[in-house]
């Protein structure tokens, strides 16, 4: 996280939900600042979806609360305007154009007249669909779809984002322009929370990153905070000539100058710790075997 | 509200936009409408001929020439009745007009120079004026052939000189030198058809065609009838009404899926996470079924107004027909569309129940000609009420009073069901 944004935006407290015999989402507990990009890296199942519909007041937790900005829970209609959701399913509709798709979401929002005129074409402009706005969505590009999710959520200019999976099924040219949009919300000072089971765009993205498994808020910290408790050591993979070795450090750089001192070093290779051996050491999993 | 305006606009929008949708809500109804209405009968009035009830009170050989030539015509289906069965007939529906051969009318069709041209009565129900004036038109063309018999038969035209310059012989008020103008004019035109009668024996061709106008051939007199349609006018009258019936129903079921597939693609949950009320989103979605229905039944009511021969009581009662039904389908769908969980479910439980209420309800087979015992099973199917209330205003002539049984079932029904369905709907769906 950077900067001083202290103030808290969405608290969640030892919320709970089963469905069934199966548990959902267990005791979990969030806090997030504003102006942060909050990241919560999972596997599918383990209850991120959950989480963002319980934040969001569509699902009401067995026990537990949600509060935004102290002002209430988000079952209160007054209190869900202030977030923007993008579901991970595409919520869009096929038969109208993209404007209107974010002329009626917006309406249904509150906007009317020149302001809902002036954020239809801001929005559009932000995720560069201006020059296909009139033309029916069914038309659009997976990408361009993902994208117009992504205007939905922000046609009202809520002061929260909650982006369930916003890049499942992007081609890696939409998936780049779409980090680029959330990129840009971030310098805005926009606040986020990003659900996501790509380790890769949780470490770009996210000041912070929560980790869940089964329901289970595992670890929560910075990218660098969670790999420097649970990572582990990182790994060097080098050739002097007297077969392959491996030396576990917990200071690779600091190894390395010293491994070149000794010369001789033919090839070499650092496997630093990332998020994936985060959740490796604290599940006993693999995140990609998920 | 201008919430639920924009998610009924929505609705629509789509709605216009899917060409099956669009074809099966407005233009299936429609199209049942017309050909159900054709093929159990078209115009009730027989075909293009139109339906006629005649009353001779001149009995005379010319007053029976002239129905007989009435009866032979292509324009006119006759029929003969004392006159207090044509008025009956004409009040019930069953004929468009009636038309009273006066009595004199031989007398005075024999007389073309003097007297009063001979007289027919015409009534009609005010509301077919149109029929009206084309009866009269074809009583005229008749007339006006008979006279041109009159005048090209020249025994008959010597008669009736010989009886002119005889009534002018004998008339006491006429001045000298008018009666001399007179029998010099009718001499005259005595010698002309004697040379006339003297052609035609002679078979020279020459003498067909009468050639003197200028006589009025029949003097119509108007009765208006005032019409007790308990009856229907015509086929369409009946079948108008099972597709305004099919129509709500079609609309219903492509709505009830609606809401279904607003939850499969994933839609349900951006509304949901709006700043709205669930009622707001039913209310939207019942709003938008609701005018779809209204505007439906409104279309079929003027094409079988403009085109089949649909008389409606009034403009009111059509409306008070049209908003009641629209109602109770618009809480119909809101039912059914709590009760399937998938489209497919959704949209089989939802068809399922409509034909069943369209079995019962008269939707298949008009009610007044269905068995008294499924006359009474048909009080549990809003299509009954739906049918009932529309041929209230189109053909049963109901009063207000009448149309307030089947409107406020329809009503009651419409607000029970859209509270049983946004009580019912689940809000979030556990999976």
């Amino acid at each position: 996280m950077t900067g001083p944004a202290t103030a808290l935006m969405l608290e969640i407290e030892n919320l709970s939900k089963r469905f069934g015999s199966i548990c959902a989402v267990d005791e979990l507990s969030l806090e997030i600042r504003e102006g942060e990009i909050f990241g919560l890296l999972g596997p599918n199942g383990a209850g991120k979806t959950t989480v963002v519909n319980m934040a969001v007041g569509l699902l009401r937790p067995d026990s537990g609360t949600v509060s935004l900005r102290g002002t209430g829970s988000p079952a209160d209609p007054a209190v869900r305007a202030q977030i923007g959701v993008a579901p991970q399913a595409l919520a869009i509709y096929g038969d109208l154009s993209g404007e209107e798709n974010l002329r009626f979401f917006g309406t249904l929002q509150g906007l009317k007249g020149k302001g809902l005129a002036e954020r239809v074409t801001w929005v559009l402009d932000f995720v560069g669909l201006s020059d296909r706005q009139k033309d029916r969505v069914k038309t659009y590009s997976g990408g361009m779809k993902r994208r117009l999710n992504l205007a939905v959520a922000l046609v009202h200019d809520p002061a929260l984002l909650l982006l369930d999976e916003p890049t499942v099924g992007v081609d890696p040219q939409s998936r780049n322009a779409i980090f680029q949009h959330i990129e840009t919300l971030r310098n805005e000072g926009r606040t986020v929370v990003y659900t996501t089971h790509y380790i890769e765009e949780a470490q770009r993205l996210c000041d912070r990153v929560g980790i869940i498994d089964q329901g289970k808020l595992l670890a929560m910290d910075t990218v660098e905070g969670l790999i420097k408790a649970h990572g582990g050591t990182s790994v060097i993979y080098l050739d002097r000539g007297r077969g392959d070795e491996r030396i576990e450090t917990v200071e690779p750089m600091r190894e390395l100058m010293k491994i070149h001192e000794g010369g001789n070093v033919r090839t070499f290779k650092v496997d630093a710790p990332d998020l994936e051996c985060v959740f490796l050491n604290l599940t006993g999993r693999r995140l990609r075997d998920n | 509200m201008n919430k639920v305006l924009a998610l009924a606009g929505k609705d629509l929008r789509i709605l216009l936009r899917d060409r099956t949708g669009f074809f099966f809500s407005l233009m299936w109804p429609l199209i049942i409408a017309i050909f159900f209405g054709t093929i159990f009968g078209g115009g009730g009035d027989g075909g293009s001929a139109i339906a006629i009830v005649v009353v001779d009170e001149d009995s005379t050989q010319v007053s029976g020439d002239f129905i007989a030539t009435l009866a032979a015509s292509s324009e006119l289906d006759v029929e003969r009745a004392t006159l207090d069965d044509a008025v009956d007939l004409v009040r019930r529906g069953k004929k468009t007009s009636f038309v009273v051969v006066k009595s004199g009318f031989g007398k005075a069709s024999e007389n073309p120079f003097w007297g009063d041209a001979p007289t027919v009565e015409v009534g009609t129900d005010p509301a077919r004026r149109a029929e009206a004036a084309m009866v009269e038109g074809i009583l005229m063309k008749y007339a006006a052939e008979r006279m041109q018999n009159v005048f090209s038969n020249t025994d008959l035209q010597m008669k009736n000189v010989d009886e002119a310059k005889e009534a002018i012989r004998t008339s006491a008020g006429m001045d000298p030198a008018t009666r001399e103008r007179f029998e010099g004019f009718f001499g005259a035109l005595d010698d002309f058809l004697a040379e006339q009668q003297q052609l035609q024996a002679a078979d020279t061709g020459f003498a067909a065609g009468g050639g003197l106008g200028g006589f009025t051939p029949l003097k119509v007199e108007h009765a208006q009838v005032t019409r007790e349609r308990r009856w229907p006018t015509n086929a369409y009258a009946i079948s108008f009404p099972q597709g305004i019936a099919w129509g709500l129903i079609g609309v219903a079921a492509a709505f009830g899926i609606s809401l279904v597939t607003e939850r499969t693609r994933g839609t349900l949950v951006r509304l949901q996470t709006a700043p709205i009320s669930r009622t707001t989103i039913l209310a939207g979605k019942a709003l938008a079924c609701f005018i779809c229905t209204v505007t439906i039944s409104v279309v079929l009511v003027i094409v079988g107004r403009l085109l089949f021969g649909l008389r409606p009581t009034s403009v009111g009662m059509v409306a008070f027909a049209i908003v009641s039904s629209a109602i109770a389908f618009a809480g119909i769908m809101m039912l059914l569309s709590v009760l399937g969980k998938t489209e497919q479910a959704a949209g089989g439980i939802g068809w399922a129940v409509l034909i069943v209420m369209a079995m019962l309800g008269g939707g298949m087979i008009p009610l007044f000609i269905l068995p008294p015992w499924l006359k009474t099973l048909s009080n549990v199917s809003p299509i009954k009420w739906s049918i009932l209330a529309m041929e209230g205003a189109i053909w049963r002539q109901f009063s207000f009073q009448e149309m307030l049984v089947p409107c406020g079932i329809l009503i009651g029904v419409g607000v029970l069901f859209f509270a049983i369905g946004v009580r019912a709907f689940d809000w979030v769906q556990q999976t």
